[in-house]
């Protein structure tokens, strides 16, 4: 290929009339000049015509031959079909209306998914050069949680190495209330703005000069996102002041929309780390030992490995305190695209994928019913001498074309179904929380369109590959004689194509059913604590303690309080018990509580007492244990008066900086009380052996009994709170605690039975015409039966045992599936999470959802089979 | 040359041996084109019509000589062999 071809060739596409002009004109000079020879030897111009066309040949061969020559055909031909497909599309709209719409429908599910995914794992940050950030982290052997840096340890890396250009460190999901309302933020150092890169789009980002130790000023800056859902767009925000925490604020700058803070989303302000003791009172006087995230940016032309090597020098010199091993993680997009996060989402894009393929399954049926309906303008192009190949080219391309109409509606349908589930998930989480959380649905970007144009093209493999195979393979001369086969002979892919949508359908159901039952369970669960008119109040400031235990004792409503280390949502202590006598240990896991616990919480007590008031404050070496471990520590005694050996775990993962210490080693049991279940979801046993504490220790919750209705009892007490510590936690009904158990399993319902529901629609639409069109098609036969003496019975068992067989496969290979991938989830680690929450064995929901299917599908198939059965074998005799 | 004068051309100079084949003369000359071997040029031909003209390029002219060298060399051998015989 040289340029005079590729002129020739643009040259042809851009002006195909002057060229065929041309190749016309050329032909017939030729022709004449001929003619003029044989004229000039004597013969007439007819006769000389005559002979000079016959020794030319066929001129129209040649022509093509020409058109050959020209290396355009590919394009030529490609246009060609584009435009054939648009009139057969203006000829049969509905057919291409519907398979659009059910194309469309499954690539927008998927498209969704792929927009989350996108956010997660593509999406950059509007910063400057992403790729050059990277969190310094000291990741914990066999724990999940990383050692996080101090302070000094901060300052000695930013001192000490010099691998990063700047360094900033941050202390994130900081909840605090600001005018009363909760904002979400997160502290920084001065320098954060400068390293990302970035500027204000309102007034100034912070500086260094605002984060001078023990001097920091008393700014913030709001994100784009804080400015909207609190601030109302105020265009006027810029010098206001706001108190946080009992502190005055002045709202220095606010960010561009599109910068996130460097996480999935942004939080709603940003303020000085220096200030940290005045946001989290906890921390005052000891801002040096506070937990902090560090991000730098690599100096340019340095690369990860080398910076590493620095660093792992810096660390390995004792600066980065006990834990020696130190690791960069990009900080390019939220989530790296690694084995692990594609395994996270890979279920999302299997379930929403399945809907495609049944949506594909569909109308590859459709099409392989106009297949023959279009038989005889297929037989004809194909004896006018077309290659197969040519014919089949075309009809994909007209697949083609509906497949990417389709991905430009999929990207609206992807933005609705997300816009709709963040708008229907905002709407039904439990109110109390709703002001701790905010979701949007991600935006699509140019990746999800690229994404869809791929899926179209692919789904154009599965739903029109086979049904243009079939339509090309003809009986010729019979086609174009006009016998056109009522095909009714039973045909493999429509077949496979039932069997693989009731499959899909029956996977889907399976998991509604699956969750359901799971739900169901889990919200008739009785975690053992009295949860009708509870309330628990989170004490999340010590200094203001005692004020609010006054203050919610004082309260008309309340009728007990009682204290509890850790809060009913917090995973117990876990230890080893062991009596005197028995040397065997057995775990078990403790609670500091206070003596109301247990009637607040209508637990029980079955042999002895619990805690007196002066054992609870004075820490005495008491305890009071559940039946299960009486039993099992002591065989043979009630456990009353026994001495309990009691060693905490010192490995265990429910090891926390905040727990309050064990008074001493040995206890003896006052008493013995009933078994707690707890919450189930939480994945962890309730404690068994409780150990007494007050209300006055730090780190313990409160939990009270209210008259009245829990609701505004709640309202009235956060008020009433709030009035002391504007910045305090959260207070929840004890019957809310229970429900953001059970939330997710709602969600997962919810989405599963959405998506089964789709999936039958899709199914029984399918299964319905496939049907009707085989009855349509064997309607000569049928009325020979009829008229032969079959009954009702016959005929409707004839239409029906078909599908049924095709539908038993369907069921079979669908309900194995479902226990294969079961059977493989609980063989993974997290299977005992999940067994605690959903049993994905569950005979029942099978059972249900396959009935379902079958329900459905003979419903579907009752009306085809009525009308056959209805068929009038004199009229259809007739027909011949 | 026009197609038709060339191919008329060719029937004269080999005395009526080589007769083109004239449905296969204007594909070969369109591929010679894209081939950048000759060019084309629309001009008034003698019977006052228009016409295209074809001249050989440099690069025509190169691929020429190389084309005759190998029938030189591939007519030498036959000749050789069939001496032989």
């Amino acid at each position: 290929m040289n340029l005079r071809d590729l002129r020739l060739r643009v040259r042809a596409l851009m002006a195909p009339r002057r060229v065929e002009r041309e190749l016309d004109e050329e032909l017939a000079f030729h022709i004449e000049r001929e003619t003029q020879k044989h004229v000039a030897t004597g013969l007439s111009l007819e006769d000389a015509r005559a002979r000079a066309r016959v020794r030319f040949g066929s001129a129209s061969l040649a022509a093509e031959e020409c058109r050959d020559a020209r290396g355009t055909a590919l394009v030529d031909t490609a246009v060609r079909d584009v435009l054939y497909a648009l009139r057969t599309f203006r000829r049969t709209p509905t057919v291409a209306l519907t398979i659009v719409g059910t194309v469309a429908l499954g690539l927008g599910l998927v498209g969704a998914a792929f927009t989350i995914f996108n956010d997660f794992v593509f999406r950059v940050d509007a910063v400057q050069d992403p790729g050059a950030l990277f969190a310094v982290e000291r990741p914990r052997s066999g724990n999940p949680d990383r050692v996080r840096f101090t302070l000094p340890e901060y300052e000695a890396l930013r001192r000490e190495t010099d691998v990063f250009s700047d360094v900033f460190a941050r202390l994130m999901d900081i909840d605090s209330r600001i005018d009363g309302r909760m904002m979400a933020g997160e502290l920084v150092t001065g320098n954060f703005f400068q390293v990302l890169g970035v500027s204000a789009a309102l007034g100034r980002t912070l500086t260094p000069a605002d984060d001078i130790r023990h001097a920091g000023r008393q700014v913030i800056v709001l994100s784009h996102k804080g400015w909207s859902r609190l601030f109302v767009n105020d265009p006027d925000i810029v010098g206001r002041s706001v108190i946080v925490s009992g502190f005055r604020y002045e709202i220095v700058g606010v960010m561009p929309e599109r910068f996130r803070g460097l996480g999935l989303a942004p939080p709603d302000y940003w303020a000085p780390l220096s200030l940290v003791g005045q946001v989290r009172p906890i921390h005052a006087g000891r801002e040096d030992s506070v937990g902090i995230d560090v991000i730098g940016r690599l100096k340019p032309g340095l690369s990860r490995k080398t910076a590493l090597a620095g660093l792992a020098v810096w660390a390995s010199g004792g600066n980065a305190g006990r834990a020696a091993t130190i690791t960069l993680k990009s900080k390019r997009t939220s989530m790296a695209f690694s084995p692990e996060v594609l395994l996270g989402f890979a279920p999302l894009f299997f379930v929403f994928g399945l809907i495609l393929l049944i949506g594909c399954a569909n109308v590859a049926n459709l099409l392989l019913a106009r297949a023959v309906s279009r038989q005889r303008e297929i037989g004809i192009r194909l004896s006018l001498g077309a290659s197969r190949g040519r014919v089949i080219r075309q009809l994909l391309t007209e697949s083609l074309l509906l497949a990417l109409v389709s991905a430009v509606c999929a990207l609206a349908i992807s933005r609705v179904v997300l816009d709709a589930t963040t708008s229907v998930l905002m709407s039904t989480i439990p109110p109390e929380l709703a002001e701790f959380l905010s979701l949007s649905a991600p935006g699509a970007d140019w990746r999800v369109a690229v994404f869809l144009a791929v899926a179209a093209i692919i789904s154009t493999v599965f739903f029109g590959l086979v049904p243009a195979l079939q339509a090309t393979r003809l009986d010729l001369v019979r086609t174009v004689r006009g016998e056109l086969t009522r095909d009714a002979r039973p045909s493999w892919a429509r077949d496979a194509l039932i069997v693989v949508q009731v499959t899909a359908s029956a996977l889907l159901l399976i998991c509604a059913g699956i969750f359901l039952r799971s739900a169901l369970r889990a919200s008739a669960a009785d975690p053992g604590w009295r949860l009708a008119d509870t309330i628990m109040v989170d004490i999340v400031n010590e200094p203001f303690r005692t004020a609010m235990v006054a203050a919610v004792t004082a309260d008309p409503s309340v009728r007990a309080v009682a204290a509890s280390w850790p809060d009913p949502l917090g995973q117990p202590r876990a230890a080893f018990g062991s009596s005197a006598d028995n040397p065997g240990r057995s775990t078990v896991a403790y609670r500091f509580v206070s003596p109301e616990y247990f009637s607040v919480l209508d637990i029980g007590v079955l042999r002895g007492r619990v805690f007196t008031q002066e054992e609870s404050s004075s820490n005495a070496a008491v305890a009071v244990v559940s039946e299960t471990i009486a039993r099992q520590i002591w065989v043979n005694s009630d456990g009353v008066g026994q001495v309990l050996r009691l060693q905490p775990d010192p490995n265990s993962e429910t090891r926390r900086r905040d727990e309050p210490p064990l008074p001493s080693q040995t206890f003896t049991v006052v008493g013995v009380v009933r078994d707690v279940a707890g919450f189930r979801m939480a994945g962890y046993s309730e404690a068994g052996v409780y150990v007494p504490t007050g209300p006055a220790t730090a780190e313990t919750s409160l939990i009270t009994r209210v008259h009245g209705d829990p609701e505004l009892v709640r309202r009235a007490l956060l008020e009433r709170l709030t009035a002391i510590d504007p910045n305090m936690g959260m207070v929840l009904t004890m019957r809310t605690l229970g429900r953001i158990e059970t939330y997710p399993l709602q969600v997962g319902f919810w989405l599963t039975v959405v998506l089964g529901g789709l999936a039958l629609m899709l199914t029984v639409s399918g299964v319905f015409s496939v049907l009707s069109y085989l009855v349509e098609q064997r309607t000569k036969e049928i009325g020979v039966r009829i008229a032969l003496g079959a009954t009702t019975g016959n005929v409707t068992r004839l239409v029906l045992s078909q599908l049924l067989r095709l539908v038993g496969i369907g069921l079979i290979v669908g309900g194995g599936l479902a226990w294969g991938l079961a059977t493989v989830l609980m063989s993974t680690p997290a299977a005992s999470r999940i067994g605690n929450i959903v049993d994905v064995f569950d005979p029942l929901a099978y059972a249900a959802s396959l009935l379902c299917i079958v329900t459905a599908c003979v419903l579907a198939a009752s009306i085809p089979a009525l009308r056959a059965a209805r068929i009038d074998p004199i009229a259809t005799l007739r027909q011949e | 040359m026009h197609g038709w004068a060339i191919s008329d051309r060719i029937q004269q100079i080999s005395q009526d041996v080589l007769q083109v084949n004239q449905g296969s003369l204007y594909p070969a000359l369109h591929r010679l084109e894209h081939r950048g071997w000759i060019e084309a040029q629309w001009g008034v031909s003698e019977l006052g019509r228009r016409a295209k003209f074809y001249r050989l390029t440099a690069s025509g002219r190169r691929q020429l000589a190389v084309e005759a060298s190998e029938w030189e060399r591939m007519t030498t051998a036959i000749g050789r062999v069939m001496k032989m015989a």
